[in-house]
């Protein structure tokens, strides 16, 4: 491996180089990556291009990623075969009656979604559709609407199931089933961090209020959603007891949204069915075909050292835990404003993992702080993607919603600091649960 | 040739929802198994969700050219209808670039395992090597199509 022609610092130069180039004249990442790859792998005389179509089969051979498609079709299931619209009636019986009443229950049907789905991109795909216009034409502002909608998406990928637990879990072996555990906290803290700044602005900016709605409505909304509400611990409870892994607990969550769609709730046509089949094999192939080349990246990055070239520096810095917690959140939340978050798991993962180590960090709760920073990342410009989804339906352009998007992130960000100072955050649910999987 | 291309678009589509309907059932089967004694414990439905993984994520890349739903990075200011179709050109013809790549390294990747077969089914394997080349020519085609829209904007007379 040391042969190589090319010094780390050169190597490093041709591929972030091309990189960014590509990426400014907006050819899409997938292509700007694998692109990027091909001037190295041409000039360095012991590569071929080969070297491309081995690291893009090989990740894309992989049972891991199959949870991806499995989790965004349990989300197109979930909208129309009717679970959604339950969820909804719920929440609004729940947290209708408080101020910006439209806006918490978008908050907590992203909860609820989180629950069941674990793509962010699907929550923010059918929950822009759902309250984006529901909430301007109540006289929310339209920014407000979008930035509050795609950041609650986010939690989608925080409590679980997630789908980037399952590939951080399946990439840097770490028990998934510890990952679940270790999320429900910091989720439902990041949420309660939204339901404030939602309150916040209700109160400025006198957003309408709902008529409190009695007990009685709110037990026929709980009895309606019980079904739904079971799917979380079947998949959790599943794995942690065994009977399934991950990736087919993302299979079981697709087989129990559609016998709930087919059988209880009885919504769903063939039609329907259809586009919820190609909807989930565009959007989940899109995003995957994106870590095939990611990974030839992160490859050639490895094969030239770069990542130990880049961390030599920081090892040498002798920063404390909570120092290493800061930095590997900040690195996480810059290459989460370019890059999708499965690829940067791949990539920048990887790379942190033994400065993690070097400070005796928690492998689950470098995990966890890495996910919560890439899930900031899906609502950062300039590639943030549950925030281009909901501008996208709204149609206008993803700086219209930018600044109400980060006066949301800053308690959210509190929230990421509040579990870098106090590891116990995301590590007391497994430790109270399932002490096995911590080892 | 319009028709021709919206004819294997569609084809494209088609096989794509038969792979996503089809995924389920390997990986049910594969829990279901586990479980009873009446299924026996088909060990190939592991290999089985994977290829039809591949062939998801290939045929959705290729449907994903045609409709420009590849994820892009936009750091530019609104542009004008003539601006915008001299950038598509310049990145689209980086992807054609890459199209290329996957044409004739595609076919080289293809022959090279001509004689492999997977480890517990048996199939042979370039039945999924054949879809790095298959989705470079798909992309070439509908590149091509791309292209000429954009040239046929920049060449108009500026009427609008």
């Amino acid at each position: 491996m040391t042969q190589a022609v090319l010094s780390p610092g050169m190597a490093a130069l041709a591929l972030f180089g091309s990189f960014f180039i590509l990426l400014v004249v907006r050819v899409p990442v997938a292509f700007a990556l694998g692109l990027a790859c091909l001037p190295v792998l041409l000039f360095e005389p012991r590569l071929s291009p080969m070297v491309l179509f081995n690291e893009t089969f090989k990740s894309y051979n992989s049972f891991i990623l199959l949870a991806v498609p499995f989790f965004l079709l349990t989300a197109n299931l979930m909208n129309i075969g009717g679970i959604t619209n339950r969820l909804v009636q719920l929440s609004r019986t729940m947290v209708g009656s408080w101020p910006g009443s439209l806006a918490q229950i978008n908050v907590l049907l992203s909860v609820f979604f989180a629950g069941i789905s674990g793509s962010s991109t699907a929550d923010a795909a059918s929950q822009s559709k759902i309250f984006i216009e529901a909430q301007t034409r109540e006289g929310y502002d339209l920014s407000f609407s979008i930035a509050i909608t795609a950041v609650s998406a986010v939690l989608a990928v925080i409590i679980p199931p997630s789908i980037l637990m399952i590939v951080w879990g399946g990439v840097l072996s770490v028990s998934i089933g510890a990952l679940y555990l270790a999320g429900i906290l910091p989720g439902l803290l990041i949420a309660g961090a939204q339901m404030a700044t939602v309150h916040v602005y209700a109160k400025l900016y006198n957003y309408p209020v709902y008529p409190r709605a009695s007990f009685r409505d709110f037990l026929c909304s709980v009895a309606q959603s019980v079904p739904a509400l079971l799917t979380p611990f079947i998949i959790v409870g599943g794995i942690l007891l065994g009977w399934f892994t991950a990736t087919e607990s993302a299979c079981v969550a697709v087989l129990y949204a559609a016998a709930l769609s087919i059988f209880v709730y009885r919504e769903m046509d063939l039609k329907e069915l259809h586009d919820a089949l190609l909807e989930t094999g565009k959007l989940s192939a899109v995003a995957l075909f994106c870590i095939g080349t990611a990974s030839a990246f992160g490859w050639l990055l490895a094969y030239y050292q770069i990542p130990r070239a880049l961390l030599a520096n920081v090892t040498a810095w002798g920063m404390d835990i909570t120092g290493v917690g800061f930095f590997i959140a900040f690195i996480f939340l810059v290459v989460g404003c370019f890059l999708d978050a499965i690829p940067a798991i791949i990539i920048v993962g990887t790379t942190l993992e033994p400065l993690a180590r070097s400070v005796d960090m928690h492998p689950v709760q470098f995990a966890i702080i890495g996910i919560v920073s890439l899930a900031f990342g899906l609502v950062t410009p300039p590639y943030g993607l549950c925030l281009m989804i909901s501008c996208a339906v709204a149609k206008v352009r993803l700086r219209y919603a930018l600044k109400d998007t980060m006066i949301m992130l800053v308690p959210m960000l509190l929230v990421l600091a509040a579990i870098i100072v106090w590891p116990q955050i995301p590590l007391i649910l497994p430790r109270l649960i399932s002490p096995e999987f911590l080892r | 040739m319009k028709t021709l291309i919206d004819a294997y678009y569609h084809l494209l589509n088609r096989l794509l929802v038969a792979t996503v309907a089809i995924l389920v059932i390997p990986v049910s089967l594969q829990i279901v198994s586990r479980y009873s004694g009446l299924i026996p414990s088909y060990i190939w439905t592991e290999e089985m969700s994977r290829f039809l993984f591949i062939w998801m994520v290939m045929l959705g890349a290729m449907i994903a050219i045609r409709e420009a739903t590849h994820f892009e990075v936009d750091v530019w200011p609104e542009l004008g209808a003539k601006a915008n179709a001299a950038l598509r050109i310049v990145s689209h013809i980086f992807v054609l670039i890459f199209a290329l790549v996957f044409l004739y390294w595609g076919i080289k990747f293809v022959q090279f395992g001509w004689y492999q077969e997977s480890e517990l089914a048996e199939l042979p394997m370039p039945f999924i090597f054949i879809a790095w080349p298959l989705a470079g020519a798909t992309w070439l085609v509908f590149l091509a199509e791309h292209l000429v829209a954009n040239v046929r904007i920049l060449a108009a007379k500026d009427a609008s």
